[in-house]
């Protein structure tokens, strides 16, 4: 071997192991300082995605318009068309009215906030939402939607008003669960490497004595000091029992392959 | 020499930024196009070795800095089997290694056979994916691999192979205005036909 390249290869190892013996608290300084420096690009990549999602979406309406359009044709089709214009924007009232309404009637002190990106990382299931710090987010802090819960603030994008959601669907997201009804509670987790549309998540550490049934609702228990009490998780599709413990796999309430606005609970009343 | 590799820190840097565009594509498995790995990998090819451990330090650092998640939180009473993170800086070590992978057939590259480059480009994109799973089987324990994880692997390396050409077709202007050649041999043997 070259000296050169032994010289190289010794300077490359003590580097990366300097990396690898940080501190959780240097690591996030470096990370904050690599999101600084990436602050506008995620910025303008962020609203890219956005306008791109919303294009595709466009598009995929402007194809069923066409089919009908053909169909129908002349005045009919585009009376049709005004009409699929209005239902869209009906629809669009509803959900607006709805979140609103959630807004009143929850009794946490929550913050909206709209997915602006999604699955920014390979392996991790994880949205960024355009609130940060300005709005008083910190993280571990509980993030819902009007059906239920998301997922927990992972990261805060320093001065850029947005942070990164760690998804209910995510491995390492758990949360302390309850089924109605029954004395049983676990913890409940996403599953790996399940990434397509809304993966179902495991229940686990429940009793080899529970007596638990498909369609039993799953809610958050308010122990762990992340989440709130009561909140909405999924329900029950199926319980296999183990010799040790049981497990159920819940279909979650939240359809996360459609996340648009969502709420960070900053405080709630006890 | 010195100038190209200075370009080359500063393209993978760029890869960084522009990876920033680059999102997960949902109706594919979430696969996604690994732009700073392949401007990695093409590049390692091209340069010498103590450059290549350059680029992983820098390539695998900002990597993790991308990616790594922060700290579970919440009570360890009620979450007493936490689920573990990658530690921050394995990707250095695994870009070191896709590199010196792509260091092996560089003597085909430096004969002007960057094709094979190319596809070897690919196959290391799915050896780091495939590597990168098994480290988080390993740290987190359970052994699952689903069809669906897969496919995520099999799509994100064929779509990132794609623009290998590209990245390659890059460099070599990249090469070609700091007078330096990437491809030696075959300019030797193009001048002795001449």
């Amino acid at each position: 071997m070259k000296p050169l390249n032994l010289i190289a290869l010794l300077l490359f190892l003590g580097g990366a192991v300097w990396a690898f013996t940080q501190s959780e608290r240097g690591v996030r300084e470096m990370q904050g300082l690599y999101y600084s420096a990436m602050g506008p690009f995620l910025k303008s990549g962020s609203k890219m995605e956005t306008e791109a999602r919303a294009f595709l979406t466009e598009t995929r309406h402007s194809k069923e318009l066409e089919v009908e359009l053909s169909a129908v044709q002349g005045e009919l089709g585009r009376l049709r068309i005004i009409g699929s214009r209005v239902r869209d924007l009906e629809n669009e009232n509803d959900r607006l009215r709805h979140a609103l309404d959630y807004k009143k009637a929850t009794h946490f002190d929550v913050v909206p906030a709209q997915v602006i990106r999604r699955q920014p990382t390979t392996w991790w299931q994880t949205v960024d939402i355009d609130a940060g710090e300005e709005r008083g987010i910190g993280t571990q802090l509980a993030v819902l939607s009007s059906d239920g819960l998301v997922g927990k603030i992972d990261r805060i994008y320093k001065d850029q008003n947005r942070s990164s959601v760690l998804l209910l669907t995510d491995e390492k997201c758990q949360v302390s669960a309850r089924v109605e009804g029954s004395p049983e509670v676990g913890i409940l987790s996403g599953q790996r490497g399940r990434f397509d549309g809304n993966p179902l998540l495991r229940l686990r550490f429940l009793s080899t004595e529970a007596t638990l049934r498909p369609g039993l609702r799953v809610f958050t228990t308010g122990r762990g000091g992340i989440f709130q009490a009561n909140i909405l998780l999924g329900e029950i599709v199926s319980v296999e029992k183990g010799a040790l413990d049981s497990e159920a796999l819940v279909k979650p309430s939240v359809n996360f392959a459609d996340l648009g606005t969502v709420f960070v609970v900053l405080s709630a009343d006890p | 020499m010195i100038r190209y590799s200075f370009i080359t820190i500063l393209l993978l840097l760029a890869s960084f930024v522009i990876q920033q565009f680059l999102p997960a594509f949902t109706g594919m498995h979430q696969s996604r196009i690994l732009l700073v790995q392949l401007v990695f990998l093409c590049s390692a090819v091209t340069v010498e070795q103590p450059t290549m451990l350059l680029l992983a330090f820098v390539g695998g650092f900002f990597w993790d800095a991308h990616c790594a998640l922060g700290p579970h939180g919440g009570d360890p009473e009620v979450y007493s089997q936490q689920v573990e993170s990658l530690r921050f800086g394995y990707s250095i070590f695994l870009f070191a290694a896709m590199g010196f992978l792509m260091q092996g057939i560089q003597p085909l590259f430096k004969q002007g056979k960057w094709h094979f480059s190319a596809l070897l480009s690919g196959i290391s994109i799915f050896l780091y994916l495939a590597a990168e799973y098994a480290i988080i089987n390993f740290v987190r324990g359970d052994f699952v691999f689903s069809k669906a994880t897969f496919m995520q692997m099999v799509f994100t390396s064929f779509l990132t192979m794609l623009f290998s050409p590209l990245v390659f077709w890059l460099l070599f202007r990249l090469a070609s205005a700091c007078d330096h050649s990437i491809y030696p041999e075959a300019g030797r043997k193009r001048q002795r036909a001449f």
